[in-house]
């Protein structure tokens, strides 16, 4: 198996390591311990210090926190039980009509509010643009990924984590904790 | 387990079946002998195997007289098993492979084998969705080999012919109002023996396609490539033997299984992925044909993806909106096929075959959805079924892409595809020949952004690795037009910390016709929308609108040696209208749509080609891309500075960032995204009143929730319960 430095795979996320280089990494064999390595460079690029278990996105993680499996933006903001779509938890900006689309889309280039609607999720802690969907209204968010870890780190990866947790979608459970 | 010589193949293809649900390995080989016991050879082998379907391919298209096929290669040949599963196939058209294979299989299931029987030189077609084809357009043609009076494996092909008869001409068929509308049927047919077509076979072209010459000279190089395979294969068999060559075929198919299922076990992560996609289809007011299609239509084109604990891949549609009037409905079996050159674009098979897909568990559409029309909507056209297959295979880049990233194999990452807008021509060309058929300018889209990279301008394509727009000098051979400009789109790759490749203008000026009709067709484009593909916080690809000036004043433009027009320009100021004069001018039309007048000599039609999508915080791009960008004349300042927060100078003719301002405008645009922005709930709260009042929400919209609640109730009532809607609530639509 082909093995890769920690540096050059930090390069590789920020875009800058050369091409025959990038080539090799896509031509040869896979290295078994890219997931560790990922992990270790990205907690230490996180303003937190509560183990990653799953990079969710560049920008958010799946931490345990206290013994508790939470969402979380690299700048800390918590977004809550991994189970729940994270979404619900975000800042939400829509645009829906002409004039908020048009400070993206101009002219022709234009998405018609009647037919869609542009959802920007935004961390409430940095600012940062997390996601964007377009949706016609009524389309719930979509949860982008339920990942069932218990399977993933006991079968896949071989190290059952110290407790467990039940591989469920737990989002509309939430939902239905809140006043319509 | 029995050899293929003690059963019938329908026999045999049950034993298959047995096999693999006892073993888990197909055709039950737990044990690859030939691979282990001599891997060069089997290497070997495979590469000689795929270089014989490589050699039918280039035989094919040169004999097929068709620019579709002789210039753009939009053509595919491959080596099969006894029971159909594919071993290898040719370079060209990829997608086709998964439906070359299941038409074999069907050959075998209802029946062929013994009426009318399998036999050397024997031909046999299908074109037919109802029975697996995808479009009229695409003949799917098989030969059965023999080898000493043992049929031992087939050849197959499909190329995509200029025009099959139907309603409107070309092969773009998105106006189609029904089957019977989709032109020409080959209903899984024997067309010729003796390696030659019947008469009647020719005969029923000729009086039932627009360009008969070019649709037989693709079944001639459908057929020429066959029989390459047939002798090249022979020489292989007396070479290795035929015992290896059989062995050996089985298991590149169980061996590019258990690379996928390897690939996906090391490189991805258990779990439940979802994505939404939506695609526009707006009719309403436009020239169609039947009364009915005088409708606006909006498909919703759901993917759930389950990789489960044993690393088999599960997949769900549940949520698919009803069927459409128009040519764009799918058969399941075509888009599983789709869906198989997805997955081979993303987890890349190591030998592309029939194997990966045995790991899929697909289930079935919903019945009346138009990713399953038949029989609840017998009458569903298909005459361009790839329009909302490909636009739903688009999710899986994005779906696999997530789930590569979570690995950290970044450089296996990759948003979402650009969408496929068609330009087709029907008239008289300057040989005084009528012709009709497609430009091939779709064959070459900007390639998603990567993990690591923006994706690269015009050189991708998602249903075929043969990105090719061809040359433009052949296409002015061809049709009766001149092209005024063909370059790359400013901002079409979406707006992210990596964008996408950029898409391209095709300008052209019709010229040399009495008439031409020109049809801007979807065979998977948006133009309402934009597509749910904002992977990362990037926002999606713009969508597509063309142009088109009838009667205009070209022609005194160039009489006085004034400046023409060359490209799109800018969104808000189109270069058609600021140009040009016309008597008829669209300057920003909704496609798809067949332009209600016949063109003539200096009209100018400028047809836009899509980028690939972004991934990313737009504040997140390197300053220094986009001031190249800048520099390149591939983005705007209005995007750089309000969409990338970058501040620029100019003081030498060249662009540099200004860091300082660039900071200061990066952290101007997060405080405003925090202001601006509401706490979820907050919106939510607000928003199911909105929905319950179906406030500005279009009728296609309700008329595509209506249905995708009522054919997937499951579906619907995830719907309701999140937004606290009654047990009851539907969507009112005015039908």
């Amino acid at each position: 198996m082909a093995e890769f430095d920690k540096a050059d795979i930090e390069k590789l996320i920020d875009g800058v390591l050369p091409w025959p280089a990038t080539q090799d990494m896509l031509k040869s064999p896979k290295d078994t311990n890219r997931f560790d390595k990922y992990v270790e460079i990205m907690q230490a690029r996180v303003d937190f210090s509560d183990p990653i278990l799953l990079p969710l996105t560049p920008n958010l993680f799946i931490v345990s926190e206290g013994g508790n499996r939470v969402v979380k933006c690299r700048c800390g903001q918590g977004f809550g039980d991994y189970r729940v779509n994270w979404k619900i938890s975000a800042l939400i900006r829509v645009r829906d009509d002409e004039a908020s689309i048009s400070e993206v889309y101009v002219g022709r280039e234009m998405p018609d509010p009647k037919w869609m609607q542009i959802r920007e999720y935004i961390c409430a802690g940095c600012g940062s643009q997390l996601e964007v969907e377009a949706m016609p209204r009524g389309c719930p968010p979509d949860f982008d990924f339920l990942p069932d870890l218990d399977t993933f780190y006991s079968e896949w990866l071989g190290r059952p984590l110290p407790d467990k947790s039940e591989y469920v979608d737990k989002t509309l459970d939430a939902i239905a904790e809140w006043q319509a | 387990m029995p050899e293929t010589a003690e059963l019938s193949l329908i026999d045999q293809t049950a034993a298959n079946e047995e096999a693999f649900k006892k073993t888990g390995s197909l055709f039950g080989l737990e044990t690859l002998h030939r691979k282990e016991s001599d891997p060069g050879t089997y290497e070997a082998v495979w590469h000689i195997l795929s270089n014989l379907c490589n050699a039918a391919w280039a035989t094919g298209c040169k004999v097929s007289s068709s620019p579709i096929a002789a210039e753009g290669g939009d053509a595919l040949w491959g080596l099969h098993t006894p029971t159909g599963e594919a071993i290898c196939i040719s370079r060209g058209i990829s997608a086709h492979a998964g439906l070359l294979s299941d038409m074999i299989k069907n050959f075998i299931r209802i029946g062929y084998e013994e009426y009318p029987g399998f036999k050397e030189g024997d031909i046999f077609e299908n074109n037919d969705p109802h029975y697996g084809g995808i479009h009229s357009p695409d003949f799917d043609m098989c030969m059965p080999l023999f080898h000493d009076g043992k049929l031992i494996a087939w050849a197959s092909c499909v190329s995509h012919v200029a025009d099959a008869g139907s309603v409107t001409p070309g092969s773009i068929g998105f106006m189609n109002p029904d089957c019977y509308s989709d032109g020409i049927a080959i209903s899984m047919e024997r067309v010729g023996e003796n390696d030659r077509f019947y008469p009647w076979y020719e005969m029923r072209i000729r009086s039932r396609t627009r360009t008969p010459d070019f649709v037989l000279g693709d079944a001639r190089g459908r057929l020429a490539g066959c029989i390459t395979i047939r002798e090249r294969l022979a020489e292989v068999i007396e070479k290795y033997g035929l015992d290896f060559v059989t062995d050996a075929s089985k298991e590149y198919v169980e061996d590019s299984r258990r690379y996928a299922v390897a690939r996906v076990k090391t490189q991805t992560v258990p779990g439940r992925i979802r994505k939404s996609q939506f695609k526009d289809l707006a009719m309403k007011g436009k020239r169609v044909l039947l009364a009915k299609q005088d409708i606006d239509c909006m498909f919703n084109l759901p993917m759930e993806v389950t990789i489960k604990s044993d690393a088999s891949v599960a997949l769900s549609l549940q949520g698919a909106s009803g069927t459409v009037p128009f040519g764009e409905n799918i058969s399941p079996t075509a888009l599983k096929s789709g869906l198989m050159m997805g997955y081979s674009h993303i987890v890349g098979f190591d030998m592309f075959n029939s194997g990966p897909i045995s790991a899929w568990d697909v289930e079935m559409p919903p019945e009346g959805s138009w990713a399953n029309p038949f029989p609840v909507d017998f009458e569903a056209a298909s005459g361009v079924a790839w329009a909302p297959a490909v636009t739903w295979v688009s999710s899986l880049y994005e779906v696999f892409g997530r789930l590569f990233q979570m690995r950290g194999f970044v450089e296996e990452m990759a948003a979402g595809a650009g969408t496929i807008m068609t330009a087709e021509f029907s008239g008289v060309n300057q040989s005084g020949m009528y012709l009709t058929g497609l430009t091939l300018e779709q064959a070459s889209q900007g390639s998603p952004a990567r993990g690591y990279s923006d994706g690269q301008n015009s050189a991708w394509c998602i249903y075929t690795p043969e990105a090719d727009f061809g040359n433009a000098e052949i296409t002015e051979l061809y049709y009766p037009i001149m092209f005024l400009g063909r370059n790359v789109a400013p901002d079409s790759g979406g707006f992210g910390k990596f964008r996408g490749g950029l898409g391209h203008t095709a300008v052209w000026m019709v010229y040399n016709t009495p008439g031409l009709e020109y049809s801007c067709g979807d065979a998977g484009m948006r133009s309402k929308t934009v597509a749910n593909h904002g992977m990362y916080g990037a926002y999606p690809v713009v969508p597509d609108r063309p142009a088109y000036a009838h009667d205009t004043n070209v022609k005194e433009l160039i009489d006085a040696q004034k400046p023409l027009i060359h490209e799109r320009g800018a969104p808000d100021n189109p270069a058609v209208s600021s140009k040009i004069k016309a008597k008829v001018m669209e300057d920003n039309a909704v496609a798809p749509f067949v332009t209600p007048e016949q063109l003539q000599d200096y009209d100018i039609i400028v047809h836009p080609i899509a980028g690939a999508e972004a991934m990313g915080d737009p504040i997140e791009r390197d300053p220094e891309a986009v001031a190249n960008d800048l520099n390149e004349s591939w983005t705007t300042h209005r995007v750089a500075t309000d969409i990338h927060g970058v501040v620029t100078n100019k003081p030498n003719g060249h662009v540099v960032v200004d860091e300082a301002a660039t900071t200061a405008k990066r952290q101007e645009i997060r405080d405003t995204r925090k202001a601006q922005a509401l706490p979820f709930k907050e919106w939510w709260t607000a928003e199911r009143t909105r929905i319950q009042a179906q406030e500005n929400m279009d009728p296609a919209v309700l008329r595509m929730w209506a249905s995708s609640m009522a054919l997937s109730p499951d579906y619907a009532v995830e719907l309701r319960t999140f937004w606290k809607l009654p047990e009851d609530f539907v969507f009112e639509t005015q039908d």
